[in-house]
C-alpha cells in the first residue's frame, strides 16, 4: 500500500478529530455561556401570499370542531370539506384549530395568538363551535341545574363571544364566518324540557351577537337533534355520531355560496 | 510511535473496514432521505398546504388534543407538554424548526444515530483492534519488538481515535451529499433556538439562545463524536479483555441496546443515570427535550461518560501491559 495514501489519510483524520474537538468545546461553552448574547426578536410575520387556487378554511373551537364521536374521525368539517371539494373542483386548505374541551374563554385566549389570527385572515371561510363546554360543562350543567347559576355562565359567555367575533372581522374582514349553534344533547332525560329552555335561550342570544357582525352567520341545529336524539348522539349521549355530524355538516352547506 | 501509528494506520486501511462503513452509512442515509422525503410529502398532501407556520400550528393543536386524553402515561404527557410548548415558542418567535435542506437533515440524522448507529458504526472498528491479533497470533511478533507495551496499546488507541473521526466526517458528508440532492443544499445559516430548560415545573424558556444552524451542527457533531470516542473506547477495552472478538461484540450490542430501552423507562429508578449507556443522547440536551432521569444535564452526562471513558482506559492499559501472552 502507498504510504503517501496513508499518511494522507493520517492527515485528514487529525484534521477532523480537531474539528469535532472544537465542536466539543464550543457545546460545552454554549450550553453554560450564562446569559443569551442575542435574544431572539419576534419578527412582524411575513404576510406573503398564499397559492390561491384552492380556498382556505379554518375551523375553531371545540370537540364538535375537532370531530369527537364520529367513528370515521371526520365530524363535521371533515364531511363538509368532503362536499365542498365535490362541489366546487377546487383543492381546499383546512386547518382545523378545534381543541377538545375548549370553552369560550379558552377560545378568546386561542384567537389572540399572532399564528391564529394570521390563519384567520388567509381563509376564505371560517367555521366556529363554541359554547357547549360552557354551558353543559361535560353533563355538570345537568346535575346542578341552577338558572341563576346560569345567567351568570351566559353572560362571561356572550362576552367572550362578541371579543371572538370581533377578533375574527378585526382579522378578516371578508370570510364568511358560520357559527354553529348548540342543540340539546340531555333532551330526552328527565330535565331535557328546562334544558332546552336553556339552550334555546342561549342560541337566541348567541344568534344576537352575531347578528351585529356583517357576513357573520348563525347556524342552528337546535332542531335538528330535536326528535330521537339518540339517533344522533354518540355513545357518551353528548356528542354526535357520525350521523348527527352529516345533519350538521349537510345544514352549513346548503348555506354556502360561491 | 509515529511509526506504530502509520503502522496501525495501514493495518486498519488494509482491512477495508472503513469502505463497508462508508457504504453502510451512505445505504441507511438513502434510505432516511427517502423516508423523509416521503413524510414531508404526505404531511403536504394532508394539509394541502406547504406552509410550515400552518402544519406547525396544526402539530400544536393536534398534541394539545392528545395531551387532553385522561388515558396517557404522566411520563409521557409530560415530554409532550415540554414538546408543545416549545414547538409554541418557535411558532411565537415566527422561527421554522425544521428549515427545509440538507442541514436540517443532517441535524435529525445526527440526534437520532447518536446513541445506536453510530457506535454500531464505530463497534465494528474498535471492538476486534486489540482481540484479532491475538486470534490471528500476529500479538506475538507485536509485542517482541523492543517496544515498551503501552507503546503498542496507545498507538492502537490513537488509531482508534482518529478512525472515530473519520466515520463521523463520513457520516457528515454523506449525509450532506446525498439528502442534499432531494432537500437541497442551503440551509447553514437558519436560525435554530438552543438552551431551552427542563426543570420540574416544565420548560424554562428564559435562557434560550438563537444559534444559526451551521454553529449548531458544529457542536452536535463535537457532542457525537465524544459519545462516539466514550463507546469506541469501552468496545477498545473489551476487546483487550476479551479474546474472543464476537463476545466482546455481543457484550458491547447489548449495553448499547439496552440503553435505548432502558431510557424509555428507568424514570423512577434514579440510580440508572449513572450508567453510561442512558447517558448516550447528549444532542438532546441542545435540542432541549425531557432527559430520561431528572436532575441529568448536559454536564452531569459529560461527567458520567467521561468517567467510564477514564476507566476503559485505565482498565485497557493496565490489563494490557500486564497479561501474560501466549
Amino acid at each position: 500500500m502507498n504510504k503517501n495514501v496513508i499518511r494522507s489519510i493520517t492527515v485528514i483524520a487529525v484534521f477532523f478529530c480537531l474539528v469535532w474537538l472544537i465542536g466539543l468545546g464550543w457545546a460545552v461553552g454554549e450550553y453554560y455561556a450564562g446569559k443569551p448574547e442575542k435574544v431572539p426578536e419576534v419578527n412582524s410575520v411575513s404576510k406573503k401570499a398564499e397559492n390561491k387556487k384552492g380556498l382556505t378554511i379554518v375551523a375553531l373551537g371545540d370537540s364538535l370542531t375537532r370531530g369527537t364521536g364520529d367513528e370515521t374521525g371526520k365530524g363535521y368539517v371533515g364531511v363538509l370539506i368532503d362536499e365542498i371539494k365535490e362541489k366546487t373542483k377546487r383543492p381546499v386548505q383546512l386547518t382545523n384549530l378545534g381543541i377538545n374541551g375548549q370553552t369560550s374563554a379558552q377560545l378568546r385566549k386561542q384567537v389572540q395568538q399572532t399564528e391564529i389570527g394570521r390563519q384567520i385572515e388567509k381563509a376564505d371561510m371560517v367555521l366556529v363551535t363554541i359554547g357547549g363546554n360552557d354551558l353543559f360543562r361535560g353533563g355538570q350543567g345537568l346535575a346542578d341545574f341552577d338558572t341563576g347559576e346560569i345567567a351568570a355562565i351566559e353572560k362571561k359567555y356572550l362576552e367572550n363571544l362578541k371579543f371572538i367575533l370581533e377578533e375574527i372581522r378585526k382579522n378578516n374582514h371578508n370570510a364568511n364566518v358560520f357559527f354553529i349553534g348548540l342543540y340539546n344533547p340531555f333532551i330526552d332525560l328527565d330535565q331535557g324540557k328546562e334544558m332546552s329552555k336553556v339552550v334555546r335561550h342561549w342560541n337566541y342570544d348567541s344568534a344576537e351577537v352575531s347578528a351585529a357582525f356583517p357576513k357573520i352567520v348563525f347556524v342552528p341545529t337546535f332542531d335538528l337533534f330535536e326528535l330521537k336524539v339518540n339517533d344522533y348522539l354518540y355513545s357518551d349521549k353528548f356528542h354526535p355520531n357520525t350521523k348527527g355530524y352529516r345533519l350538521i355538516a349537510e345544514r352549513v352547506a346548503s348555506l354556502l355560496t360561491w | 510511535m509515529n511509526k506504530l501509528i502509520q503502522n496501525e494506520m495501514m493495518k486498519l486501511i488494509a482491512k477495508k473496514r472503513l469502505i463497508v462503513i462508508a457504504i453502510i452509512i451512505g445505504v441507511l442515509v438513502m434510505l432516511f432521505t427517502y423516508a423523509q422525503y416521503k413524510q414531508v410529502q404526505t404531511q403536504r398532501e394532508k394539509l394541502g398546504t406547504s406552509d410550515w407556520r400552518t402544519i406547525l400550528q396544526q402539530q400544536i393543536i393536534d398534541t394539545t388534543n392528545r395531551l387532553s386524553s385522561s388515558r396517557m402515561q404522566d411520563e409521557w404527557k409530560k415530554q409532550l407538554q415540554i414538546s408543545l410548548k416549545q414547538q409554541q415558542y418557535y411558532l411565537d418567535h415566527d422561527i421554522n424548526p425544521a428549515e427545509p435542506g440538507a442541514p436540517t437533515f443532517m441535524r435529525i440524522f445526527l440526534e437520532n444515530s447518536i446513541d445506536l448507529f453510530l457506535p454500531l458504526m464505530v463497534m465494528v472498528i474498535a471492538s476486534d483492534l486489540v482481540s484479532s491479533e491475538h486470534s490471528l497470533g500476529s500479538i506475538k511478533l507485536l509485542l517482541t519488538r523492543p517496544v515498551k507495551r503501552w507503546k503498542v496499546l496507545l498507538s492502537k488507541y490513537i488509531t482508534l481515535c482518529l478512525a472515530i473521526s473519520l466515520i463521523i466526517a463520513m457520516a457528515g458528508i454523506l449525509s450532506y451529499l446525498i439528502s442534499g440532492s432531494v432537500f437541497g443544499y442551503k440551509g447553514w445559516g437558519a436560525p435554530i433556538l438552543t438552551g431551552f430548560n427542563v426543570t420540574e415545573t416544565g420548560l424554562n424558556t428564559s435562557e434560550v439562545k438563537l444559534l444559526s444552524l451551521w454553529k449548531f451542527l458544529l457542536m452536535d457533531f463535537g457532542l457525537v463524536w465524544f459519545v462516539s470516542i466514550v463507546v469506541g473506547t469501552l468496545s477498545f477495552m473489551l476487546s483487550v479483555l476479551i479474546r474472543s472478538t464476537a463476545a466482546g461484540m455481543g457484550v458491547m450490542l447489548a449495553a448499547l441496546i439496552s440503553g435505548a430501552i432502558l431510557t424509555n423507562m428507568v424514570s423512577s429508578w434514579e440510580t440508572a443515570k449513572y450508567l453510561f449507556m442512558v447517558n448516550l443522547r447528549l444532542t438532546d440536551y441542545m435540542k432541549g427535550t425531557a432527559p430520561p432521569i431528572e436532575g441529568m444535564n448536559l454536564s452531569f452526562s459529560i461527567m458520567v461518560l467521561f468517567v467510564w471513558w477514564a476507566a476503559a482506559v485505565f482498565v485497557s492499559f493496565f490489563v494490557f501491559t500486564k497479561k501474560d501472552v501466549y
